[in-house]
C-alpha cells in the first residue's frame, strides 16, 4: 500500500553488534549444560539445536530488514523518485540484495552443518562442528557489515523526510531561488522555514498545512530551480523537479518582478518555459512577488510582454480544466510578503482552483455516483414571497455593546504592569485586595515562627473571645479561691500564719504540678514506686529540714510519717478519719478548677490547644469522639508501659535466621563466612 | 533533506542553555568513573567481553603513545651482514661451489618416484582403525560385524557408483563426502576454493588412500586452473598437490596448503 511514513522501520544494527546480539541470545535461550557421558543422540541434539537456533535468529532479523525497507517500485512514484534522487536506487537495491544473499548463505551453512552433526560420535567433534557453524555464519555477517551500516544511514535519513501525502490537496510553490517562496509559506502556514538573503537557503522540500473552506491543504515549499539542462541538475534541484513531476497539485510559480533576487524577469520567464511541460493538467497561477519594491504597472515593455506570455500559458491550463475562459483574476496575481499585501488572496485563489479541479475530476469518475445517491439537500418550500430576515432584540444588542465597552474599560493587572515599567520592574502587590478589619494592616509582614513554635498552631479565630472567657473564669476562680481559703479554717489567721499558709500552699501546688507532670508522662514510662527510691530522696530528715526552713516545727510531721511508714495498711483505715483535717500531704483530687488555675499561674511551659479541641484536619466528628479516641490510644499502651514490656514502636526482628543470608552460592568469590 | 534537526535549529535561534558547557564537561569527566565501575561490576560473559574490548583499546592506546614518543635519537647502527659475506681470514681464498645442477623437472620426477615431498606437515598423529571406522552390525540378528562405516571426510570422485549394498564392506556416507577444498597458496597468502581431483596419499596407510579418506596430513590433488599457472614451457598447469592442514570431520571443511 502507499506508504509515505518511513518512521516505522526498525533500527538496523551494525555488524559487530548484530553478531553479539544473536550469539548472546543463543547462549541464553538454549540449554547450556552438557557432559561427556550423555548418550550420543542427546549430545547431537544439543548442538544441533544451537546451530538451528542461531540460524533462525539470523533469518528472522535479516527478513525484517528486507521486508521493512520500502521497495522503490511499490511505493508512490513521487517517493520512489525522491528516494532515487537522494540515495542511488542501484546502491540501495544492491545493499538489500546483499542482505538477501547473506540470509540464504546462512541457511545453507546451517543445513550443511546439521547434516554433518549427525555423524558426530564424540562431544568434542560435535562441539567443534557447532563452533565452526556459528563462526561461518558470523563471518557472513561480518562481510555484509558495510551494507548494514549503509542501510542504517538510509533509514535514519528516511525517517526524517517530511511526511508529504501524495494524494491529498497540495499546493506547490516553485520559482527561482530567493524570490520569496519560503516567506510565503511562513506567512500562510505555521512552517518555520529559514529565510535568508542568500540563494539556496531552502535545500529540501518543506511542508506546511493551511485551511481553506474547512479543508486542509498541504503547502509544499521547494528549493529554487535554476535554468539548466536536465542532466546538469544537482540533487537539491532534482528534489523540486520530482515534486513537480509526480504530485497532482496546484502550482504557484513565483516571479520576482523587482529583480532583487539577482535574476531578471527574462531569466525567470526562460525557466518557466523550460519547465512548463511539468505543469500539464495542474492549475497554474503566476504570482508576482515583491510588489512593495516594484509595482507590476511600473515594469518595462519587454518584461510585461514576457509576463503576458506566461499568463497565456497559464490560461491554457485553465481552459483545459473547467471551461471558464473568461475569468483571468485567478491566473496572474501580485502580492508582497513583506507588507502581507495580497498574500491571502493568492492562497485563496490557489485553493479555490485546486478544489474546483478536484471536484470536477471526482464528478467525472465513476465512484461519485454511489455518493451522489446518498446526498439530498432539503430546502423548505417558501409558502409566500414575504421576506423574513433575522431579528435580534434591541436589549440584547445594547447589552453586547455594553459588555464590549466594559471589557475595554476595566484595567487589568497586566495593564498596570505594563504602565509601571514592565515585568522585571514592577511587582504586583498581591495583598491589595485583602479584607481586613483595619486597612492599615494590609501590607504587614506576618511572622511564621516565634521562639521555635509555629505561629499557626496557636492561631485561633475566636482567640479574643476565648481570652475574655478565660479572664472571666479567672476572676471567678480567684474569688472562689479567696472563699476557699476562708472556708478551710473557719477562724481568722494571724498575718504570720497567713504567710506561712500561703507558702505552704505554694509549695504544695508546686509539688502537685510536679506530680502531675510526672503522671502525664508516667503513662509512657513505668512508675518506680517509692519503695525503690534509690537516691534516698524522700527521707524524713529532708522533710524536717524543709519544714524548719519554713519556720515550722517538724517533729509532729516526722512522727506521723514514721508511724505511717511502719504499719501502713492496717493503720490507714483507722487514721483516715483523723486525717481529713489539716492534711497537707495528701494528694488532691483532680478538679477542673485547680487544673485551670495551675495553668494560668504557671508560666514554665506554654500550652497550645486543649486536648479535646478538634482541629478541622484531623477527621473527628466532635470533641467527645476525639477525647475518646485519645483515651483508647493511651489505655492500650498503659499496661504495657507499666510492665516495661516491648511495645509497637520497639524494634522487632521477625526472623533470626533468614534463609537468604544463610544459604545460596555466590556468583563470584567463596562462601567461607556468612 | 532530512528535517529532524530541531535541536540544531533551536540552538541556532536561542543559543545554548546557560549551564550547558559546564554540564557537558562534568558529564564527560564522570564517564571515566562510570566506566571503571561497570568494568569492576560486570560478571560472567559480559565482563569477559568488556574486558577484551578494553584490552584492545589499551593496546591501541599504548601503540599510539609510543608512536608519538618516538624521537629522533641517534643510535649505534649495526651494519647488516651481506649475503655471502666472508670473514676477514677467508678473504683471500677462492671459494668453490659444489653444486650439482640438475633441471627442475628431473628433480620433481625423482621425488615423485620416491614418494616423498617437502611438505608443511611432515609428521601427523596416527589415526587408529577403530577411530577411522565404525562397526556396523547387519544380519537378521545383528550379529554380523563385517561392515565398516568411515567416520572421517572422504572423496569419491565424480564417476563413483556404490557396490551393491549387500557386498559393500566400507560405507562412505554421502554426508561426509567433500568435493571442494580451501587451498592456500603459501607465497601469495590467499585462499581459493578449489575442486579436489583425487586423494594422492593418506599417511595412515595405502588402504585409506584407496578408499579416499581425507585426514589431517593427507596429500590431495586439486584443480588449479583458476589460478592460471603456466609452466616455463608454456603449458597450462591445471592440477597441483596440496596437503590438508586441519581435521575435516571436526570443522566441516577441508583446509589445505598448496605444495609449490
Amino acid at each position: 500500500m502507499v506508504q509515505y511514513n518511513f518512521k516505522k522501520i526498525t533500527v538496523v544494527p551494525n555488524g559487530k553488534d548484530f553478531i553479539d546480539i544473536i550469539l548472546s541470545r543463543t547462549q541464553r535461550q538454549t540449554p547450556t549444560v552438557v557432559h561427556k557421558g550423555y548418550a550420543i543422540s542427546r549430545l547431537r541434539q544439543f548442538y544441533m539445536r544451537k546451530v538451528k537456533y542461531t540460524q533462525q535468529n539470523f533469518h528472522e532479523k535479516l527478513s525484517t530488514i528486507i521486508d521493512e525497507f520500502p521497495r522503490l517500485d511499490d511505493i508512490h512514484p513521487f517517493y520512489g523518485d525522491l528516494l532515487h534522487v537522494l540515495y542511488n536506487k542501484d546502491h540501495y537495491k544492491l545493499a538489500l540484495g546483499q542482505i538477501n544473499t547473506a540470509r540464504n548463505l546462512i541457511g545453507k551453512i546451517a543445513k550443511d552443518y546439521v547434516k554433518l552433526l549427525k555423524y558426530g560420535d564424540s562431544l568434542y567433534r560435535c562441539k567443534c562442528l557447532k563452533v565452526a557453524a556459528l563462526g561461518r555464519m558470523c563471518t557472513v555477517i561480518k562481510r555484509i557489515a558495510p551494507s548494514l551500516a549503509y542501510l542504517e544511514q538510509i533509514r535514519q535519513h528516511m525517517a526524517r523526510l517530511p511526511s508529504i501525502d501524495p494524494n491529498t490537496r497540495t499546493v506547490l510553490i516553485c520559482g527561482y531561488p530567493n524570490v520569496g517562496k519560503s516567506s510565503f509559506i511562513n506567512k500562510i502556514t505555521r512552517a518555520d522555514v529559514d529565510v535568508q538573503p542568500y540563494a539556496f537557503t531552502t535545500k529540501s522540500l518543506f511542508v506546511g498545512h493551511t485551511d481553506y473552506k474547512y479543508l486542509r491543504y498541504q503547502v509544499i515549499d521547494t528549493p529554487g530551480i535554476l535554468d539548466r539542462p536536465f542532466e546538469d541538475r544537482n540533487i537539491i534541484e532534482m528534489c523540486s523537479i520530482t515534486a513537480l513531476a509526480h504530485l497532482r497539485a496546484a502550482v504557484l510559480f513565483f516571479l520576482d518582478i523587482s529583480g532583487s533576487c539577482g535574476y531578471s524577469i527574462a531569466q525567470q520567464a526562460a525557466l518557466f518555459h523550460s519547465i512548463k511541460s511539468l505543469f500539464m493538467n495542474k492549475p497554474l497561477i503566476i504570482v508576482c512577488n515583491k510588489t512593495d519594491l516594484q509595482p507590476l504597472e511600473g515594469i518595462s515593455e519587454e518584461d510585461m510582454k514576457l509576463i503576458m506570455e506566461m499568463k497565456a500559458e497559464a490560461m491554457k491550463t485553465l481552459i483545459g480544466q473547467g471551461g471558464e475562459a473568461t475569468s483571468d483574476q485567478g491566473v496572474l496575481l501580485t502580492m508582497s510578503t513583506l507588507t502581507e499585501d495580497g498574500v491571502i488572496a493568492v492562497k485563496n485563489a490557489a485553493c479555490e482552483r485546486l478544489l474546483d479541479q478536484r471536484v470536477e475530476l471526482k464528478m467525472k469518475s465513476k465512484k461519485i455516483n454511489d455518493c451522489l445517491n446518498r446526498f439530498h439537500v432539503a430546502i423548505p418550500k417558501p409558502r409566500d414571497q414575504k421576506e423574513r430576515p433575522h431579528s435580534i432584540p434591541q436589549a440584547v444588542l445594547e447589552a453586547k455593546a455594553k459588555q464590549a465597552a466594559e471589557k475595554e474599560k476595566r484595567k487589568t493587572e497586566r495593564d498596570l504592569e505594563d504602565e509601571n515599567g514592565g515585568a522585571g520592574v514592577y511587582s504586583a502587590s498581591l495583598k491589595k485586595n485583602y479584607m481586613l478589619a483595619n486597612d492599615e494592616w494590609k501590607e504587614d509582614v506576618m511572622p511564621e515562627i516565634i521562639d521555635g513554635h509555629n505561629v499557626y498552631d496557636f492561631i485561633d479565630p475566636d482567640i479574643l473571645q476565648r481570652l475574655e472567657e478565660l479572664e472571666q473564669e479567672e476572676g471567678l476562680r480567684q474569688a472562689e479561691e479567696a472563699d476557699d481559703d476562708f472556708e478551710m479554717d473557719g477562724r481568722e489567721l494571724t498575718p504570720e500564719e497567713q504567710q506561712a499558709l500561703a507558702e505552704i500552699w505554694k509549695k504544695k501546688s508546686l509539688l502537685i504540678q510536679q506530680h502531675r507532670v510526672k503522671k502525664s508522662t508516667a503513662e509512657s514510662r513505668p512508675i518506680v514506686p517509692r519503695k525503690f527510691d534509690k537516691e534516698r530522696q524522700f527521707t524524713t530528715g529532708r522533710m524536717g529540714r524543709q519544714l524548719s526552713a519554713l519556720g515550722l516545727d517538724p517533729a509532729l510531721a516526722i512522727n506521723r510519717a514514721r508511724s505511717r511508714s511502719r504499719g501502713r495498711k492496717r493503720e490507714r483505715s483507722a487514721e483516715r478519719g483523723a486525717n481529713d483535717g489539716g492534711d497537707i500531704m495528701d494528694m488532691d483530687v483532680d478538679t477542673p478548677n485547680k487544673k485551670q488555675r495551675l495553668r494560668s499561674l504557671s508560666r514554665s511551659r506554654s500550652k497550645s490547644r486543649p486536648p479535646g479541641e478538634i482541629v478541622p484536619g484531623e477527621g473527628f466528628k466532635d470533641s467527645y469522639q476525639k477525647v475518646k479516641a485519645v483515651k483508647l490510644a493511651k489505655k492500650s499502651t498503659k499496661k504495657r508501659n507499666k510492665d516495661a514490656r516491648r511495645g509497637e514502636a520497639d524494634r522487632v526482628i521477625p526472623t533470626l535466621k533468614p534463609k537468604h543470608l544463610f544459604s545460596g552460592k555466590r556468583s563470584i568469590g567463596k562462601t567461607q563466612r556468612r | 533533506m532530512p528535517q529532524g534537526d530541531y535541536i540544531e535549529l533551536h540552538r541556532k535561534r536561542h543559543g545554548f542553555r546557560l549551564d550547558h558547557f559546564e554540564r557537558k564537561r562534568k558529564k564527560e569527566a564522570r564517564e571515566v568513573h562510570k566506566r571503571s565501575e561497570y568494568a569492576q561490576k560486570a560478571l560472567g560473559i559480559k565482563g569477559k567481553m568488556f574486558a577484551k574490548k578494553r584490552y584492545a583499546e589499551k593496546a591501541l592506546m599504548k601503540k599510539t603513545l609510543a608512536m608519538h614518543e618516538e624521537s629522533s635519537t641517534r643510535r649505534k647502527v649495526d651494519d647488516d651482514v651481506h649475503e655471502g659475506a666472508v670473514p676477514a681470514y677467508l678473504l683471500d681464498r677462492e671459494n668453490t661451489t659444489r653444486a650439482k645442477v640438475l633441471s627442475n623437472t628431473i628433480k620433481q620426477k625423482r621425488k615423485e618416484k620416491a614418494g616423498k615431498w617437502e611438505v608443511p606437515l611432515p609428521k601427523v598423529r596416527p589415526v587408529a582403525e577403530d577411530e577411522m571406522f565404525k562397526v556396523i552390525r547387519t544380519g537378521k540378528r545383528k550379529t554380523k560385524q563385517w561392515k565398516r562405516m568411515v567416520t572421517k571426510a572422504t572423496f569419491v570422485g565424480p564417476g563413483f557408483t556404490r557396490k551393491p549394498p549387500k557386498y559393500e564392506r566400507f560405507i562412505r556416507p554421502s554426508g561426509l563426502r567433500f568435493t571442494k577444498a580451501h587451498v592456500t597458496h603459501p607465497e601469495l597468502k590467499c585462499t581459493f576454493n578449489l575442486e579436489i581431483i583425487g586423494v594422492k596419499k593418506n599417511p595412515n596407510g595405502p588402504m585409506y588412500t584407496s578408499l579416499g579418506v581425507i585426514t589431517k596430513g593427507s596429500v590431495i590433488e586439486v584443480n588449479v586452473s583458476e589460478l592460471g599457472l603456466v609452466t616455463p614451457a608454456g603449458k597450462v598447469v591445471w592440477g597441483k598437490y596440496a596437503q590438508v592442514t586441519n581435521n575435516p570431520e571436526n570443522d566441516g571443511c577441508i583446509n589445505a596448503v598448496l605444495l609449490v
